[in-house]
C-alpha cells in the first residue's frame, strides 16, 4: 500500500524492502526501454538498452530512434510501423534488429504506444525493446523452410500444369502457344513469346506478342541464337545491362515499358530450333528457382516440340512426293475433292492441268534413273514456281503431274498451261543439251451448272484424255477441254 | 496513345475503392499512398482541400479496402500495372487538369502514368520520392540501400506478417482456419494482404524508374523531408534535376510520411504550388 502512494527514492526504509527504486525499475528492467519525442527522436533509453546495443546510454538521447535500426528494418519501420502507430496509437510484437556498436545485429520485438501531452497533442511515443534472439533464429528458420516449401510447390504445380497443358498439343504453333500460357504466369512474365525455325531459316516468332514483336530487330532475334547456340538461358536484368549486351536494345525496351528479359532455348535437334522468350516491367534478378523453372519448361516444350515435329513430318510424308517434295495422289485427291465442293458453292470454275514429259524415258533408259530423279526434281521446281500461288502441284505418276487451278475457267486454264509448257522446254541443267525434255499438256476446265457435280476422279480422267489429245497432236502443246 | 479500359467505370471505382469527396466541378487532386498502407495515410491531409477541390482518395490493389480478387500477379509486378490503373481511375471519373500528390512508391506511380498520357495531368506532387531504392555504383547514384537490405527487409515483413496471420490471428479469432478474416481485425489500420504486400514490396524497393523521369512535361513539385532514411535527401535533389522545370522544396518535418507527422506544412507547401 504505502509502496505504491509513496514517490520513489524519498523514503529510503522503502527501497530497501524491494528489488530498487522505480529508477531501477526503469533503468535496469529486462528489456529495453525508450520515450520519444512523437517524430521518434529519443528523449529518454534506459540501461539496458545501453548495455545491449554497446551504446552510451547519453548519447542515445537526441537521436532518432529509427537510426538505431539495420537498413532492411528501416524500410519496414517507416513505411508500416510508424504510419500504423500513428494512425492506432499502439503496435505490438513487431519485429525489428537494431544495429550495435560492434556492428552486430540484435533482433527485437517492440511494443509502443503513443501518450497525448498536457494540452491533448501528441505528446511522445512509449517503446518496449525485448531480445528476439532466439525467436528470430527459430523464425528465420521456419522462414526458409517455409519459402523453400512454397518454392517446390510452385514449381511443381507449373511443369504439372504445363505437362498436361503439352500432352494435348498436335502442331508446332499448339506447343509454343501452351508454353507461352505456362511460363507468363510461372515467371510474372508482362510478354511471352516463342520463336521456331526448321533448320537453316532465320528464327521466326510463332506466338502473338506486339510488344516482343516490336524488339525482335532490336536484338532479341540476335541473343535468341546466342541462347540456341550455347544451350543456356540469356538473360538481362536491366537496362543498363541491356544497353551493354545490345547497344540500342535498352532504349527499344524501354520504349515498350520493358526493363529485363530471359530468353531461353528449346532442346530439340539439329533440324528444329527455337527458343522462348519471357519479358519483364521492372528489374529482375534471375535466381536458382526461376533459371530452374525455365530450364525445366524449355526441356519439357522441347521434347514435346520433337514429338510434334515428326508428326507434322510422317503427315506430310503421308501426303508427299519423297522424291520431289510435291503433292502425291492422296492428297491431289482431298485437294480436288475440296476445289469441287468450293466451285459449286462460289459457282466458279476448276481447271485441271494434266503434264506428261515428253522425252523422259530416253533419258531414263540412256543416262539412268538417278539422272531421271534429277530431272523429275528440276521440272517439279519449275512447276511450283510458275504454278500460281496455292494452286495445288502434285506428282501423279512417274513423269506426270497435276495442278489444280480453282477459279480458271477454260482461257486461264489454257495461259497457265501455255506457261508450264515454255518453262518445262527451256534447257534443264541435270542433262546434257543433246537431250531435252517438252510437255503434253491436258486441261479440263469445269464450269458448277445444275446439279451435275463430277468427281474428282473424272476430272483427272477428263484431263488426262486431253493430254493424250496434245500427244497424239505431235507433243510439247497444249489441248483444252470442256465439261 | 489511347489506354482502353477493360473495366466499366463503376468496377475501377470498387477495384480501387475510391473515395470523393469536396467540391465536384473545382479542380481535382488525387491522393495516392504508398507501400504500407491505404487511402488512411491522408486522413490528415485529404479534407484540407475539401473547400476548393474535387478529392479523391482510392486504395492500391491489395491495400485497404480494394477488390482483392483484382490482383493479377503479372500485371502488378510492375508500376506500370498501378499508373494503368490510376489512369483508368481518371478516365472513369472524367478528370482533367488533376493534380496528382503521390507519396513515397506512388509518387514513381504518379510519374508513369503522367508520361504515359500527359493530358489529364495538370500538376505532379511528389512526396518523398526515389526512382531507385537501391545504390548503383557504376552510374554512381546513391540510393540509400543495398540489394541485401532489401532481401532483409523482405525477411522483415514476412517474419511481422508471420507474427500476425498465423500466430496472432487464431489467438484473436479463435479460428484457426480463416486468418485472413483475423487480418482484418488485428489490422484495422492501413490493413493490406500479406501476400501482396510481400510482392508489392519487392516491386517498389527492386523497381528501378530513373530514365522515366526526363519524360516528365507536367509542372512537378518535389517535396523532401528532412532525415529521410527512405528517400534521402540525394534522391529528392536527383528527381528534381531529372524532371525538367519541377520545384524542389525540404520540408522541416522528419522522416518520411511528413502527411501524418507534418500535415500543415505539407498542405501548405501543396496550396503554394497550386497558387
Amino acid at each position: 500500500m504505502t509502496l505504491y502512494s509513496t514517490p520513489f527514492g524519498s523514503e529510503k526504509d522503502h527501497t530497501d524492502h524491494t528489488d530498487g527504486t522505480f529508477e531501477t525499475l526503469f533503468e535496469d528492467a529486462p528489456c529495453g526501454y525508450i520515450t520519444t519525442t512523437p517524430d521518434g527522436i529519443i528523449t529518454r533509453a534506459n540501461r539496458t538498452l545501453a548495455r545491449w546495443t554497446g551504446l552510451d546510454q547519453r548519447a542515445l538521447v537526441g537521436i532518432a530512434f529509427v537510426d538505431l535500426l539495420t537498413p532492411s528494418t528501416q524500410l519496414f519501420y517507416e513505411t508500416r510501423y510508424a504510419v500504423v502507430l500513428n494512425l492506432a496509437g499502439e503496435v505490438r510484437e513487431v519485429t525489428l534488429a537494431v544495429q550495435c556498436a560492434d556492428d552486430t545485429e540484435l533482433p527485437i520485438i517492440v511494443n509502443a504506444v503513443t501518450f497525448a501531452g498536457p494540452d491533448g497533442q501528441p505528446g511522445g511515443i512509449r517503446t518496449a525493446i525485448f531480445d528476439a534472439t532466439e525467436r528470430q533464429d527459430y523464425e528465420r528458420q521456419l522462414l526458409a523452410a517455409r519459402r523453400a516449401a512454397e518454392a517446390s510447390a510452385d514449381r511443381v504445380r507449373v511443369l504439372q500444369d504445363a505437362s498436361s497443358a503439352f500432352g494435348i498439343v498436335t502442331s508446332a504453333q499448339e506447343l509454343a502457344e501452351a508454353l507461352v500460357e505456362s511460363v507468363g504466369p510461372a515467371l510474372l512474365a508482362s510478354s511471352a513469346a516463342v520463336l521456331l525455325s526448321g533448320g537453316p531459316e532465320p528464327l521466326e516468332m510463332v506466338t502473338d506478342d506486339e510488344t516482343i514483336r516490336e524488339l525482335l530487330g532490336s536484338g532479341i532475334r540476335d541473343l535468341a541464337e546466342q541462347a540456341i547456340g550455347s544451350g543456356e538461358v540469356v538473360t538481362v536484368s536491366s537496362l543498363a545491362q541491356a544497353a551493354a549486351v545490345m547497344p540500342g536494345l535498352d532504349e527499344a525496351m524501354h520504349a515498350q515499358r520493358l526493363a529485363s528479359l530471359s530468353i531461353a532455348p528449346l532442346r530439340t535437334d539439329e533440324r528444329t530450333a527455337g527458343a522462348i522468350v519471357c519479358a519483364f516491367g521492372r528489374d529482375r534478378t534471375f535466381d536458382d528457382d526461376t533459371r530452374e523453372i525455365l530450364a525445366a519448361l524449355s526441356r519439357q516444350a522441347g521434347q514435346v516440340l520433337r514429338r510434334v515435329r515428326l508428326q507434322e513430318e510422317l503427315e506430310h510424308r503421308a501426303l508427299h512426293d519423297q522424291l520431289t517434295g510435291l503433292a502425291n495422289r492422296k492428297l491431289l485427291q482431298e485437294r480436288l475433292d475440296a476445289a469441287i465442293a468450293t466451285a459449286t458453292r462460289s459457282e466458279r470454275p476448276v481447271s485441271v492441268v494434266f503434264v506428261d514429259l515428253d522425252g523422259f524415258k530416253a533419258i531414263n533408259d540412256n543416262l539412268g534413273h538417278r539422272v531421271g530423279d534429277e530431272v523429275l526434281v528440276e521440272v517439279a521446281e519449275r512447276l511450283r514456281r510458275v504454278a500460281r500461288a496455292g494452286d495445288p502441284v502434285a506428282r501423279y505418276g512417274g513423269d506426270e503431274f497435276v495442278i489444280v487451278c480453282e477459279g480458271a475457267d477454260e482461257t486461264a486454264g489454257e495461259v497457265i498451261a501455255e506457261r508450264i509448257r515454255e518453262e518445262v522446254g527451256r534447257p534443264l541443267d541435270s542433262i546434257p543439251p543433246r537431250y531435252a525434255v517438252a510437255a503434253s499438256i491436258g486441261v479440263v476446265a469445269w464450269k458448277p451448272a445444275g446439279a451435275q457435280l463430277p468427281s474428282a476422279d473424272l476430272l483427272l480422267r477428263l484431263a488426262d484424255e486431253a493430254m493424250y489429245v496434245a500427244k497424239r497432236g505431235g507433243r510439247d502443246r497444249v489441248s483444252v477441254t470442256r465439261f | 496513345m489511347t489506354i482502353t479500359s477493360p473495366l466499366p467505370s463503376v468496377d475501377v471505382l470498387r477495384r480501387n475503392n475510391v473515395a470523393v469527396s469536396g467540391v465536384p466541378d473545382a479542380r481535382p487532386i488525387v491522393f495516392a499512398h504508398g507501400f504500407g498502407c491505404s487511402q488512411e495515410m491522408w486522413r490528415a491531409v485529404a479534407p484540407r482541400f475539401e473547400s476548393d477541390h474535387r478529392v479523391v482518395l482510392f486504395d492500391a490493389v491489395g491495400a485497404g479496402h480494394s477488390d482483392l480478387a483484382s490482383y493479377d500477379p503479372v500485371k502488378y509486378d510492375s508500376l506500370h500495372g498501378y499508373a494503368a490503373d490510376v489512369l483508368e481511375l481518371l478516365e472513369a471519373l472524367e478528370l482533367r487538369d488533376v493534380v496528382f500528390v503521390g507519396h513515397s512508391v506512388a509518387a514513381m506511380v504518379g510519374v508513369l502514368a503522367a508520361t504515359r498520357d500527359p493530358s489529364r495531368f495538370g500538376a505532379l506532387v511528389l512526396v518523398g520520392p526515389s526512382p531507385r531504392y537501391l545504390a548503383d555504383a557504376e552510374a554512381d547514384y546513391e540510393g540509400g540501400f543495398e540489394q541485401a537490405d532489401i532481401e532483409g527487409m523482405l525477411d522483415a515483413l514476412d517474419a511481422n506478417y508471420m507474427g500476425w496471420s498465423e500466430a496472432m490471428a487464431p489467438m484473436i479469432m479463435g479460428n484457426g482456419e480463416r486468418p485472413e478474416l483475423a487480418l482484418e481485425l488485428t489490422e484495422s489500420f492501413c490493413s493490406v494482404d500479406p501476400e501482396i504486400a510481400r510482392h508489392f514490396a519487392r516491386v517498389t524497393f527492386l523497381s528501378d524508374n530513373r530514365r522515366d523521369l526526363s519524360a516528365v512535361s507536367t509542372p512537378t513539385l518535389v517535396l523532401q523531408c528532412s532525415d529521410d532514411v527512405i528517400a534521402p535527401t540525394n534522391v529528392g535533389r536527383y528527381v528534381h534535376q531529372q524532371v525538367s522545370g519541377s520545384r524542389f522544396v525540404e520540408l522541416s518535418a522528419t522522416g518520411h510520411c511528413p502527411n501524418l507527422s507534418a500535415p500543415d506544412e505539407l498542405t501548405g507547401e501543396i496550396r503554394a504550388f497550386l497558387r
